[in-house]
């Protein structure tokens, strides 16, 4: 049986890292995003709220707190299940952080400073050893900027976490739906190193090219408050 | 074996695609979640009449489920506090909450319509608008946006002209930012800054072009006064937007203002991934316009097409495009009409039906499938007629793609609830964004 959910979980982070192979390798304008990216510092990205705290575990079954996690970096937080197959969804955003990733790989700003978190709302699915080996699937290398996988004990935990951020989950009537079994609305946080939310993506601005100049917007904004 | 799972994907996103083709109303935001399969509700923020029940605005639902014993009747209303001079309304991008705006109390009352979309159910009060927000109001509507709330608005705390911005609020209601619409004094570094007029009114995005396209409309001091009073003011009649404003939608910078006389007022966006275009029609000089981007992927605008003869009081208001992009219907308050215009050449529309509605006629919608248009009568409490050409209702239509046949009429004022203006639908199903969908 843990054979066949590791065999599964495997599967789900083929098809993910799939999707990462056909995403664009380079950073450059296409159909979907048919514009120039902003010059970082240029704009500015005003607060939306506190980002709201709560009780994790990371991969290794370990609990933390939110608050915690986003300490010191910019983080950017993506809400995610690791049965979702919607190609829009979650593979899409896993597909531009793993972008995220492989850019600070070349960027050492960028790795000291970025942190991502790939939370998961499928607690009783996503635990952390099948989290680990989701992580595995789609992030092999230990350069680069921090990559987390987390998970919630249980509902109760998760479903004020999900208040918080706003983050629509439902159940599919058809639990067998080729798309997965839950339905959602893709949000992916920005949140600043005070741990206050910054932007919010969904589809159509989840675009690598503006989240690196958020990201760096934000690093500069911390630099300039340096120096005054 | 990778090529064979990309390929699996290709199917995903195709399956994903055919659910483009059930229904959904075709003017709502490309972020907003859409309904899977036919609208259930259509609800009314309708406006409270002094008399008329208990007066005060409400939102009205209505039952649009084919089938139902209730088909084309009022199943809930929930009357607000007072009247606010209730105008558009918009849901959050994950359609839990309905944001219905008011104009003139610059008050914003937020539903839930998730829990049971047959009996929304009040959930709190934005006040204080103006003082929050630096000195906006008039919130004209709500659009949604990734976890936030676009709110265009119409006019300005302190002297109540046009001058006015666009602001965001998150989806629980605390502001986030203020963005006015660029004035000569301070185009904040668009070209054209000498049109800049400052006015405000609907604001759209095409997020595969990073666009955020503004029009503009008149201030406090115009739409809270009588028509007939104001059109025979030619002081206050120079009061009018008569610009729209293309801006960088990620850093909310505007980027270029076009001159487009005589109030621009809603924008519609093309649905097809390879237009890039919008349309709008201006309400004083009754014409179509498109803002396209040309070879040089440059935006620009241009009057297309005229709506009617102006000088026979027409006043188109409102403007609802097909999913195809193929079809444009326009409502004009002044002559009760509903025109429809073939686009599909979007720089030679082409007129091929109308109908007279009622005696006025403001608010179109349209099904996603295009099978099924809703009319409402109000454009405001002050703009209305009197007397027995003061008719106020929403009349649903089904459209075979040549003419428009009578599916059933609400009369607003014998049921006591008021003037009908904008209509959302509703629904218990539920699917992914547009932005999502169209990919």
């Amino acid at each position: 049986m843990r054979a066949t959910l590791r065999a599964v979980s495997l599967a789900f982070a083929f098809v993910v890292a799939s999707a990462i192979g056909t995403a664009r390798e380079t950073f450059s304008r296409d159909a979907d995003h048919d514009y120039d990216a902003p010059t970082p510092g240029s704009y500015r990205l005003p607060v939306i709220k506190v980002a709201p705290d709560g009780a994790v575990l990371d991969s290794n079954g370990k609990g933390e707190r939110l608050r915690d996690v986003f300490r010191g970096r910019v983080t950017v937080l993506s809400f995610i299940y690791t049965r979702c197959a919607a190609p829009k969804a979650c593979p899409y955003a896993t597909g531009v952080l793993s972008q995220l990733h492989r850019a600070s790989l070349e960027d050492t700003e960028l790795a000291k400073n970025l942190r991502l978190v790939s939370l998961s709302f499928d607690p009783e699915y996503d635990t952390p050893q099948r989290l680990a080996t989701y992580a595995e699937g789609v992030n092999g290398e230990s350069a680069g900027c921090e990559w987390r996988f987390a998970t919630t004990k249980s509902h109760g935990e998760l479903d004020s976490i999900l208040k918080g951020y706003d983050q629509a989950v439902d159940r599919r009537s058809n639990p067998n739906d080729p798309q997965g079994p839950l339905y959602h609305i893709l949000r992916v946080f920005l949140i600043d190193r005070e741990g206050r939310i910054r932007n919010i993506y969904s589809s159509g601005t989840l675009d690598p090219r503006l989240v690196i100049a958020d990201v760096k917007t934000l690093l500069l904004e911390t630099t300039k408050l340096s120096k005054q | 074996m990778k090529r064979s799972l990309v390929s699996l994907l290709a199917v995903c996103a195709f399956a994903f695609s055919v659910g483009l083709l059930r229904a959904d109303e075709t003017c709502s935001s490309p972020y907003l979640a859409r309904i899977d399969g036919q609208e259930e509700f259509v609800y009314v923020w309708t406006l409270g009449v002094e008399g008329l029940g208990d007066g005060n605005d409400k939102l009205v639902t209505i039952d649009v489920k084919p089938g139902s014993p209730n088909y084309g009747k009022v199943v809930s209303t929930t009357s607000v506090d007072g009247r606010n001079e209730a105008h558009h309304a918009g849901f959050t991008d994950d359609r839990h909450q309905l944001w219905l705006a008011g104009l003139d109390t610059s008050r914003i009352f937020i539903f839930d319509v998730y829990s049971d979309p047959a009996k929304p159910k009040f959930v709190k009060t934005i006040d204080k608008f103006a003082e929050t927000t630096g000195g906006a109001m008039g919130p004209h509507g709500a659009y949604p946006l990734p976890g936030r709330m676009l709110i265009p608005c119409l006019s300005n705390a302190k002297d109540k002209g046009g001058k006015t911005a666009l602001v965001e609020y998150s989806n629980d209601g605390n502001y986030i930012a203020t963005h006015w619409l660029p004035t000569k004094d301070d185009a904040g570094g668009a070209a054209n800054a000498d049109l800049a007029d400052g006015y405000g009114y609907d604001a759209r995005v095409l997020p595969r072009k990073n666009a955020l396209l503004t029009s503009s409309f008149t201030g406090w001091n115009n739409y809270m006064r009588n028509l007939g009073e104001l059109m025979g003011d030619s002081e206050a009649m120079k009061h009018f937007g008569s610009t729209m404003v293309m801006w960088d939608f990620h850093t909310r910078q505007p980027k270029k203002i076009f001159q487009v006389p005589g109030a621009p007022l809603e924008i519609r966006w093309a649905w097809d991934p390879k237009h890039n275009y919008a349309f709008t029609a201006s309400a004083l000089t009754s014409k179509l316009w498109l803002v396209y981007a040309d070879d040089k992927g440059e935006w620009q605008a241009k009057d297309v097409a005229p709506i009617g003869e102006a000088k026979g009081g027409v006043l188109p208001v409102d403007i609802s495009l097909s999913a195809d992009d193929k079809t444009l219907f326009v409502a004009s308050f002044l002559d009760g009409k509903c025109r429809v215009f073939d686009v599909s050449d979007p720089q030679k529309p082409k007129q091929i039906y109308e109908k007279q509605i009622g005696k006025q006629v403001n608010m179109v919608s349209q099904s996603w499938d295009g099978k099924r248009l809703y009319l409402t009568s109000s454009l405001l409490a002050k703009w209305d007629k009197a007397g027995a050409d003061n008719e106020q209702f929403l009349r649903a239509y089904a459209w075979d793609g040549k003419e428009l046949k009578p599916q059933f009429d609400l009369d607003f004022t014998a049921l006591k609830l008021g003037r009908a203006h904008q209509m959302l639908f509703g629904s218990s199903k539920l699917g992914p964004n547009r932005v999502v969908a169209s990919n």
